[in-house]
Formats: structure tokens, sequence, C-alpha cells
């Protein structure tokens, strides 16, 4: 158990050795959130002045984990002083590792290997990733509101079905799904329901 | 469907003990009643033999959300003295292999029992003839709560994305988390150090547990390593309730992270459950989301929840076994 102070930096930024440099990325925006003014987890228990002093830490250590000549400079040095003592699990661990055991019956296994792919779906995989709709309107340029109506079903305020596969091929292979699988399923699903609503105007 | 532990046992064999799971948090009203019903409700469904048991006798509502209106009999009657078998006090419920014990009718001039009878509650709890054994415990941190919540290793603690909920559950954990250490501290001098920093304005300048370790190794260096072998079996796990943006997904985390670095302790995420109506509106029809409303997000959160729950947990890790846990692109 190491006070703050005595950490070094891939126990500050709670990063494994071999991180990736995206898993550096990834921690260090947390890290900044978690440590930030006004954060909702930090300011209960960190003072103004340890906080700050956190945050330089957590910089610094950025600095040098970022980049992989300072990093692998920055591994020699510990090498040299024979430590690397406690390292952590990273911080931040897939949540679906647990998903795929045996023996659980669950609804949700049974939905989520299946080939249906609806909004709520769609909006699982987006919290999961950790990314807002406004994320996935910037990286795909599909205006936020359209992706709210996929998200929500709202097929009725949704453009022909050629576009709103874009929309969702996109929007999938942003949450590193298999987008052609996942936008076929989901305009078959809008075609189905635009059908039905033809067949019978005015019932929703 | 999957195996049956309850099928495998038979009836012949002595029941294996049960796995306690109290679920706190400090704060009211974050859902930690809501999260008890649904998850032995899930795990019920899926054929374990699972009790809820109300914990909170001062403001007793699980009943109500697993569809039992008027419990006829409640851990009341065990703090009371008038019934000795915690299992004579099983109910059954609207739901499938799942019990409950109810916390109605309490004696409002004192509802926590003596510590003796403390004792012999949580010894009880674990033989309850069950897989899993859910513990609602109620608000704040009175010592009785707090002897509940260290039954197992699996405590849970529930938040909600909103500053008094966060705040609350430090106080909650800080309170487990010196209450456990005086417990397995032994000599009488450490022990008077622990106590005097429980005061968070304590004269001695130790603000953090880091700093008391310090101050314990000082005296002591075998209390010392006593100290930090608590620390490390001390692993909370932390379930983020009302979850509303993919920004109050990463508040697990976040406390997570504090946990490490202030308290020193390795706290678990096991999942979020989002705001949904949903759940609104099972609570009021009295039945658990999962049965109501199998489809929804929060029934699916629940879901993963209960499956992580499944998993033996392991110990503290080492660092052979990182090299396996490092999957790059997790989120």
């Amino acid at each position: 158990m190491k006070s703050v102070s005595e950490q070094d930096h891939f126990e500050i930024l709670e990063v494994a050795p071999d991180a990736s440099r995206e898993e550096v990325e990834r921690a260090y925006r947390l890290a900044r959130s978690t440590y930030a003014d006004d954060s909702l987890a930090g300011y209960s228990v960190f003072g103004e002045g340890d906080a700050q002093a956190l945050l330089q830490r957590i910089d610094a250590a950025y600095r040098v984990l970022s980049n992989d000549e300072s990093r692998r400079a920055y591994v020699e040095s510990l090498r040299a002083e024979g430590s690397f003592a406690e390292v952590l699990p990273p911080l931040v661990e897939e949540f679906t590792q647990a998903d795929a055991l045996p023996g659980a019956d669950v609804l949700a296994e049974a939905e989520e290997e299946s080939d249906e792919f609806d909004g709520a779906r769609l909006r699982r995989s987006r919290m999961r990733c950790g990314l807002e709709i406004e994320e996935i309107a910037e990286i795909t340029k599909v205006n936020p509101t359209y992706l709210r109506s996929i998200e929500e079903e709202r097929f009725s305020e949704l453009p022909a079905a050629v576009y709103v596969r874009g929309f969702v091929s996109a929007y999938a292979s942003c949450l590193g799904l298999d987008a052609r699988r996942v936008a076929a399923s989901y305009v078959r699903r809008l075609e189905e329901r635009r059908g039905a609503e033809h067949r019978f105007p005015g019932r929703r | 469907m999957n195996a049956n532990l309850g099928a495998m046992n038979d009836g012949r064999e002595p029941h294996p003990v049960a796995r306690v799971i109290p679920v706190g948090g400090g704060k009211g009203g974050v859902g930690k009643t809501f999260v008890v019903a649904n998850l032995a409700a899930r795990l019920a469904h899926d054929g374990y033999r699972v009790a809820a048991v109300d914990g909170d006798l001062e403001g007793a509502n699980l009943h109500t959300c697993l569809g039992v209106p008027r419990p006829r009999c409640s851990l009341a009657d065990f703090v009371a003295e008038r019934e000795d078998d915690i299992a004579k006090l099983l109910l059954e419920t609207p739901i499938e292999n799942l019990q409950l014990i109810a916390a109605t009718a309490s004696n409002l001039a004192t509802p926590q029992p003596s510590h003796a009878r403390r004792v012999r509650l949580v010894r009880a709890l674990r033989r309850i003839p069950a897989d899993f054994v859910f513990v609602d415990l109620g608000a704040g941190t009175h010592p009785a709560v707090m002897d509940y919540f260290m039954i197992g290793e699996d405590g849970v603690v529930v938040i909600a994305p909103e500053p008094t909920s966060v705040e609350n559950a430090y106080a909650f954990l800080r309170a487990a988390f010196y209450r456990r250490l005086r417990l397995a501290m032994v000599s009488h001098d450490v022990r008077t150090v622990v106590t005097l920093a429980m005061d968070e304005r304590n004269e001695r300048g130790i603000r953090t547990p880091v700093d008391l370790l310090r101050e314990i190794q000082a005296i002591d260096s075998s209390e010392g390593a006593r100290f930090v072998e608590t620390m490390r079996a001390f692993r909370p796990r932390i379930i983020v309730n009302e979850v509303r943006t993919a920004e109050d997904i990463k508040l697990g985390f976040s406390v997570r992270s504090v946990c490490r670095k202030y308290f020193g302790i390795d706290a678990e995420y096991l999942g979020y459950i989002n705001h949904d109506e949903a759940a609104r509106r099972s609570v009021r029809a009295r039945r658990p989301i999962v049965a109501a409303h199998p489809r929804s997000d929060a029934s699916i959160y629940i879901a993963r929840i209960a499956r992580k729950l499944l998993v033996p947990r392991p110990s503290a890790p080492s660092t052979a076994q990182l090299g396996a846990r490092m999957t790059p692109g997790a989120p």
C-alpha cells in the first residue's frame, strides 16, 4: 500500500506496464475527470490541495507514458531501481468479461447473441462503450436527432430506409459492431414496421 | 436453464454455506431495495435458491417490492426474541425459488438487535438453506448495519450519480474500513491509534489510511502487515444505479480509482442499472422489474450483474494473473 506520492507513473494512471497507447489515453481521460475540481467521485474525499497535487502527478505520468521514447526510458529507470512491485489490474475492465459464463440461462444472453439489433440494443452498446449521442454524432456526422430516433425507434421521424441503413451502419462501426449485420437487422425492423403501418394506416 | 444447485444438493446432504451478499450504500433512496429484489428474483429465475432478507428494521419495504403485502412474521420477531430460528421466518414469495425474511412490525423503541443477538443473526444468515442470501441494509452507518455489511467479502455498495449519494457511499466505506481494521488489530496501542484516526480532525494529523499505516508500522510491524492484509481482503463491490448518460457509467470507475488512491482498497465495479420508467412502474405494481418487464434495459443490466455474482471471486490479484486480464479495447 503506497501513498500517492510514492506511486510510479503506471500506478498513478492505473495502467499496466504493457498498456497500449489507447489504454493510456483512456486512463488519462478518466483520471482527469475523476480528480477534476467539480468531479462527483473525488471532491468529497480529497481536499483541494490534494486533488491539485494529484492532477499534477497525473499530467506528469501522462506526459511520460504517452510517448514511446520517454516511456521506454522510464521503464528502464524503474527496472534499474528494481521496482514494479505492486501492479494493479487495469481500472477500466471490459464489462462483458463475465458475460460468457456457463450455467446462466439469462434472457440478456439469448438476446445479445441473437441477430436482432433493435434501438435499445444499440443504446446499451453505446452506453457500454461510454459514449454519448453527441460523441457518436461528431464521429459519424449523423444528426444527433436522427441517432436518438434510431435508438428510440421513432420510425416515422426517420428518412427513407436507404439513409437509415447508412446512419445505422456508421453508428454500429463507431461502437465496434459488425456494421453490415447491424444495419441489415435494423432496416428489416424498420421496413416491417413501416409495411405494417402502410397496410393499417393510423395504427402505431 | 442452468444446473440447479438446489436440486444437486437433493436435501440429503447438509446444505453448503450460503453466499451472503449484503447490499448497503449509506444513503436512503438510491435503490438498494430495488437492486436486492431484482438480483434475487433474477437468480431465483435462473434456478438458484435465493433468500432476500430485509435488514432495514426501521424502514422495511422489501416485502412490498417482492409482492408480499402483509408478512405474517419478520426479523423483528428474532430481534424481540420471540423466535430463535431464523429459518422459520422465511416466507414464500410469488416468485419460485425466492423466499423472504421481512422486517415489518419492529418495536420502535428498540428496533436494532442487541450485540449478542446481532452475532447470532449474522451466524444464522449463513446457514439459511439457500444458494444466495441477499441482505438489504438500512441507510446510515449504524454499527448494526456495518456488522451486516461485514458478513461476507461480497458486500455491495449502491450509488446513484448524485453528490449526496456519492458522499454517503464514501462515509459508508470509511465506516466499514475502520470497523474492519479495528477488529483485525490485536495490540491495544494500535487499536487506540485506529480509534483516533476515525475522527477526521484527529490531533495526530492522520489524514488518510496510508498515514495511519505509517503510524501503525512505527508502533508494531506485525500489526502493519496485518493492516495491509486486512485491506487487501476488503474488496467492496459497486453498483451505479439510476444511470442516465454514458458519463454516469464512468462514475463507477472513478469511485474505484478513489478507493484505490485514498483507501488503498481494490473495490470492484460490478455494473450499472439505468434510470428506467419501467422500474418505477414495477415498484408500483409490486413486482420485480425482471419479472414484469424482462426485456427492459434495466432488466438486462440486472441480468448482467447477476451473472457476475455467479463467478467465484478470485483472491486478491497477483502480478502473474495480470497478463491474462489485459484486454485492449475495453470501454
